[in-house]
């Protein structure tokens, strides 16, 4: 699938990271909206469901794993990608167990980030309605 | 301690994420624009691995400062992993050993090795360690640790430069003998030693 195709939806309040990692995405073809918190990002998903979202486990009011456990059960097709911190791991062990499918550390390794996002899709490939 | 830094740690972390994002775009639209050449590309290149690398160096120190903070938990007071805790100590004490003139040479551990004592007093006497290390004259050579096995005790090995006289009075400080079961010095060497944990 090509990556134009992928529908990401990026959620964290930190505007300046999420905003520039979108950008950074768009330059390698990767179109992708940016929410700056829970509810934003719930309402984001039931107007255009995305293949993949990209969360952010620690944000003021609605928490990461919250917004991951309405996600997996109102949008299962959706494939979460949850951020963590360093030395957060069982916040990340834990989003696992809840469906998430993966974990990634900020700061971040892009490339990692776009290797798990193409992992992502072809794991959520079987589970999307045509 | 943990749950009081927790909040300020998420924060650096952000910081950093932001600057190496920021730095990202900054080199993604350096390599998009790779035939445009400008007289100060070159500087622009090398001051964006200078940005890679320190943010590099804040992300080992802010995962090392992290789980400092997380030691005295209550799942870590009785027991950890000297694998993952002896190689935290020595990441947080390099800077303390590079002011004593020294480097750590660290050999970290391949596998998991759980000891019955806990993590806090894991890392104080690392740190401890390598302050005895490089009380003396170091001439700027490496201290080496290593973390071996010995029937049921783990130990974590010190040893001090081959031309340094570290100072025997400094290992008398109460937080390097509250951790290890016995505290061995074989000349140069400073043996640390954990029960394990089965």
């Amino acid at each position: 699938m090509d990556t134009k195709d992928w529908n990401v939806l990026l959620v964290d309040d930190e505007v300046d990271f999420i905003t520039t990692l979108a950008e950074r995405l768009e330059l390698r073809g990767i179109e992708a909206r940016v929410t700056h918190d829970g509810q934003s990002a719930l309402k984001a998903v039931a107007e255009n469901e995305p293949r993949i979202m990209v969360l952010d486990m620690m944000m003021p009011g609605m928490k990461g794993i919250e917004v991951l456990q309405r996600v997996r059960e109102e949008h299962p097709a959706v494939q979460v990608i949850l951020l963590t911190g360093q030395g957060k791991t069982r916040d990340g062990i834990e989003g696992m167990r809840h469906g998430a499918f993966a974990y990634l550390m900020k700061p971040l390794d892009l490339e990692e980030l776009i290797q798990t996002m193409n992992e992502a899709v072809h794991a959520g490939q079987g589970t999307r309605r045509a | 301690m943990g749950l009081i830094t927790a909040q300020s740690m998420h924060e650096m972390q952000n910081i950093l994420a932001i600057i190496h994002e920021s730095a990202g775009l900054l080199g993604d639209i350096l390599k998009v624009n790779a035939k445009v050449d400008f007289k100060h590309r070159p500087k622009m290149e090398s001051t964006l691995g200078h940005i890679f690398s320190q943010v590099h160096r804040g992300k080992s120190l802010l995962h090392a400062t992290s789980r400092l903070a997380h030691a005295p938990d209550d799942d870590l007071l009785e027991s950890c992993d000297l694998a993952v805790y002896s190689t935290i100590g020595v990441q947080l004490s390099e800077r303390m050993a590079r002011l004593r003139g020294s480097e750590v040479a660290f050999t970290p551990p391949t596998e998991a090795q759980p000891v019955r004592t806990g993590a806090l007093n894991v890392l104080m006497s690392v740190y401890h360690g390598l302050y005895w290390a490089t009380s003396g004259p170091t001439h700027n050579q490496a201290v080496a640790v290593t973390v071996a096995k010995a029937g049921s005790d783990r130990i974590v090995r010190v040893t001090a430069p081959a031309a340094a006289a570290p100072d025997v009075a400094a290992l008398d400080h109460p937080r390097l003998l509250l951790g290890p079961d016995r505290v061995v010095l074989q000349g140069r060497e400073l043996n640390l030693v954990f029960p394990a944990l089965t």
